[in-house]
């Protein structure tokens, strides 16, 4: 067969992989950075200090059906909710006088909140959510509604050591520390809960995810390859 | 391995516009708007106005938040990045929380205690950019930072840097190329993105890093692997 293995004195073709489109993202100039647009209803929350949260006082949109959290009637936004839509200008977070808090001031609030890797776990909320992906607090129940099932979402990880993002299929938490622990790595715990994208997705009961299962495919002569 | 440039007339436009000019730009840029950071997590953010928005992209530092904000536009630093502007450049202060600007023994001390490895990898990234390369995280690639000799819309990046602790004693920064197998693999994937594989030997010279100062002490050494195949060399 085709020499999969051609031996120590093969030529060195360098197969120039096709360059990832990250290089992209570095504009030379600022006229290609985009912008996005105030909505022209904006929902409005109040801030919490006491939770850490705000408690939203207006809802205007969808955008209300995969975020937040519901406890006693009244919904509830966690700090990477609020931050990411007021950078899309979908939200208006308001302090205990009625007067608006901007980005700015945000930014300063995020620290501490979300632990020492803050801005960054906000960034993989972030990227994710824009994504289209539904993204909540691992561990933090959508509704006190929610039915109890055997279904589970996936569960993403961000190291501490660095702000890597691994996901991994599977079960709860325990499962998850154990699996990490047969690896070898430690300190790591799971940040958030990831579903895909679902119009008809309902806090009550958030389901779970199709995980792309590992294919194990035979090729020529037994060999085995995971895909 | 030659630079290779995006596009006709990228090399030109680099050579009329050197890195070290438009660093010199935004420099001045945010001396004279007095300009301030906020710290947060591993990352500094930065509010630019109009004109230093277009500076910023130009020098390559950070990335851009895409938010609704019209009047400015946010960037996203690294800690070194940051750290270089404040320290190096002198051109940026920098506030974590609502206090007012750290000192800069305050703000390494800050930094340090975020990231345990800060006095090193800061090191190399001055190390480099003071030489005017462009240097930007090389994570997706599996390597400290990627080393561009212009801005990363003109031309591909060259090197793929690897940081190691010249110090042995099981002191390492991140535990890379302890290993041969280490080596192979590196090189051949820095080989597949045409880049060469710079390792980046960093010795503190029995400094701890208390201080800002032990960065003069800091010695960088530099060295490109790359395989060399015996059948290829034979005709020269």
């Amino acid at each position: 067969m085709e020499g999969i293995f051609r031996g120590g004195s093969e030529s060195d073709d360098e197969i120039f992989l096709q360059q990832a489109n990250d290089e992209d993202e570095y504009h030379y100039s600022s006229s290609s950075i985009s912008k996005l647009q105030f909505r022209k209803e904006l929902s409005r929350a109040r801030w919490v200090d006491g939770m850490g949260m705000a408690e939203v006082i207006e809802k205007k949109g969808q955008i209300w059906v995969t975020t937040g959290i519901v406890r006693n009637g009244k919904t509830y936004c966690s700090i990477e909710e609020i931050l990411f839509f007021m950078e899309v200008g979908a939200l208006c977070l308001v302090d205990d006088n009625d007067t608006c808090i901007c980005l700015e001031d945000i930014y300063k609030k995020i620290e501490g909140k979300m632990g020492a890797y803050c801005l960054e776990l906000f960034d993989v909320y972030r990227h994710l959510k824009s994504l289209g992906y539904i993204v909540g607090r691992h561990g933090t129940a959508w509704s006190l509604k929610a039915v109890k099932s055997t279904c589970r979402p996936v569960s993403l990880q961000v190291s501490e050591e660095s702000s890597e993002v691994m996901t991994l299929g599977s079960a709860d938490k325990l499962s998850i520390i154990e699996l990490f622990g047969t690896m070898q790595i430690n300190d790591m715990m799971p940040v958030f809960d990831v579903y895909l994208p679902n119009s008809r997705f309902r806090k009550s009961s958030p389901g779970t995810v199709h995980l792309p299962k590992p294919k194990l495919k035979s090729l020529r002569d037994d060999v085995v390859a995971f895909l | 391995m030659a630079p290779r440039w995006k596009g006709k007339g990228a090399e030109a436009k680099a050579l009329a516009d050197p890195m070290s000019k438009i660093v010199a730009q935004l420099q001045s840029s945010l001396t004279q708007t007095s300009a301030s950071g906020i710290l947060s997590g591993c990352s500094v953010l930065i509010a630019a106005e109009a004109e230093q928005t277009d500076r910023f992209s130009r020098a390559c530092f950070g990335r851009p938040i895409v938010t609704v904000d019209k009047d400015k536009q946010w960037f996203q630093l690294s800690l070194e990045e940051a750290f270089f502007l404040r320290y190096y450049l002198k051109c940026l202060k920098i506030e974590v929380g609502d206090i007012s600007p750290k000192s800069d023994e305050e703000l390494w001390h800050c930094m340090i205690t975020r990231k345990e490895t800060f006095s090193d990898s800061y090191k190399a990234y001055s190390h480099l950019r003071i030489k005017n390369w462009v240097v930007k995280s090389g994570s997706q690639y599996g390597v400290d930072f990627v080393v561009y000799r212009h801005h990363p819309s003109l031309v591909h990046s060259e090197y793929a840097a690897v940081l190691v602790l010249s110090e042995g004693n099981g002191n390492d920064l991140n535990g890379r190329l302890r290993v041969w197998s280490d080596f192979h693999c590196t090189t051949r994937l820095c080989g597949s993105v045409a880049k060469t594989l710079l390792v980046l030997y960093i010795n503190r010279n029995g400094n701890f890093n208390v201080s800002p100062l032990c960065l003069e002490k800091y010695t960088v050494e530099e060295c490109t692997v790359s395989r060399w195949s015996p059948e290829q060399c034979r005709e020269e």
